[in-house]
């Protein structure tokens, strides 16, 4: 007990930076998103909203780390998403997740306003690196 | 101040494809130079000149992505076409990074890099016009005395003449007569104006 009042009053002086950001994952129900939730299993605070409306919410939270736009959308094509997530997110960190060696696919998602594109699989390391950087 | 014309820049070491591109955008009418080496270009490049970049990524001596440093340290705005053989998404990423304006893959079809090239252009006009309309935002700015640029921050927060004048310890009536030189001095036809010139020269994030 008393260490967890320990906690909550460090996390108050720092102004809960201590709490964990939200990472929010974006993405159809895949083997591609499935792999990209697994890879984030060591963060405390992963969600997957249903939709891409709600995903765009809550980018916009005050909490928000990161948002992971892990494989093709069903309502919408990735770049207007990323678009429309940039435009309403100016400083929010943006990942894309692409097939290995999709280069034209990267550029294009670099220019719609990713703050990077990592190939999943191989790079679930870099992945992490970014997301980590993103959450602290 | 006399526009010049907007010339490719073209830097590959590989002579096939400095000739195959000069004459493809000779073809289309554009106006190009090539270059054998990243030190031959920065050598003679002038920031002032309008244009593109068409840059290889893997060249011996200085690489396209050490130039790419080079001219952002030099502080040019000339939108950067990354052509490259072998291009993996980590390399292709960092280019976008640093503020590269296209990436494309060798082979390509001609089509396909004088798309790009167009659009560079474009870009490049949009970039020189927003600089030159900033610059004068600026210039404009450096006319006014401490007293109006304190005015000029406070009443762009939204802040009404009589908060200002509170703020400054000063009449209400000396505030309306030192925003009215503001907005003479800043050429400012409304607040709204006025705030638009602040956005436009504030730094950005």
């Amino acid at each position: 007990m008393v260490g967890s009042d320990n906690n909550q009053v460090s996390a108050t002086i720092d102004g809960g930076s201590h709490r964990a950001r939200t990472i929010i994952v974006a993405g159809q129900s895949s083997q591609r998103t499935r792999e990209v939730l697994k890879t984030l299993r060591g963060f405390t605070n992963v969600i997957w909203p249903t939709s891409l409306e709600a995903a765009l919410e809550q980018s916009g939270a005050a909490d928000a780390g990161c948002l992971v736009i892990a494989d093709d959308l069903h309502e919408e094509p990735v770049d207007e998403f990323l678009q429309e997530a940039r435009g309403l997110h100016r400083n929010l960190p943006i990942f894309v997740i692409t097939d290995p060696d999709d280069v034209a696919e990267a550029v294009s998602a670099m220019r719609n306003g990713a703050t990077a594109v990592i190939e999943i699989p191989p790079s679930y390391a870099a992945l992490r690196e970014e997301v980590a950087r993103a959450v602290q | 101040m006399k526009e010049m014309p907007q010339t490719v820049f073209v830097v590959d070491d590989d002579d096939a494809v400095r000739d195959s591109l000069r004459l493809l955008l000779k073809s289309a009418g554009i106006p190009c130079e090539v270059f054998g080496s990243a030190q031959e270009f920065l050598a003679v490049y002038d920031a002032a000149q309008p244009g593109c970049l068409v840059l290889d990524v893997r060249m011996p001596g200085m690489s396209g992505l050490e130039m790419q440093h080079e001219m952002n340290i030099r502080g040019a705005t000339i939108p950067v076409i990354f052509i490259t053989g072998h291009g993996d998404i980590p390399m292709a990423v960092e280019a976008m990074q640093h503020g590269a304006f296209d990436f494309l893959q060798k082979p390509f079809r001609d089509q396909e890099l004088l798309d790009r090239v167009q659009r560079a252009l474009t870009r490049d006009t949009e970039n020189r016009a927003r600089l030159r309309h900033t610059d004068r935002i600026r210039e404009r700015l450096a006319t006014l005395s401490p007293r109006e640029r304190e005015v000029l921050d406070l009443v762009t927060q939204g802040k009404a003449n009589k908060m200002v004048a509170g703020d400054l310890g000063v009449s209400q009536r000396t505030v309306e007569i030192h925003r009215a030189h503001v907005m003479q001095k800043m050429e400012a036809g409304s607040l709204a104006e006025l705030v638009r010139m602040m956005m436009a020269v504030a730094p950005r994030q």
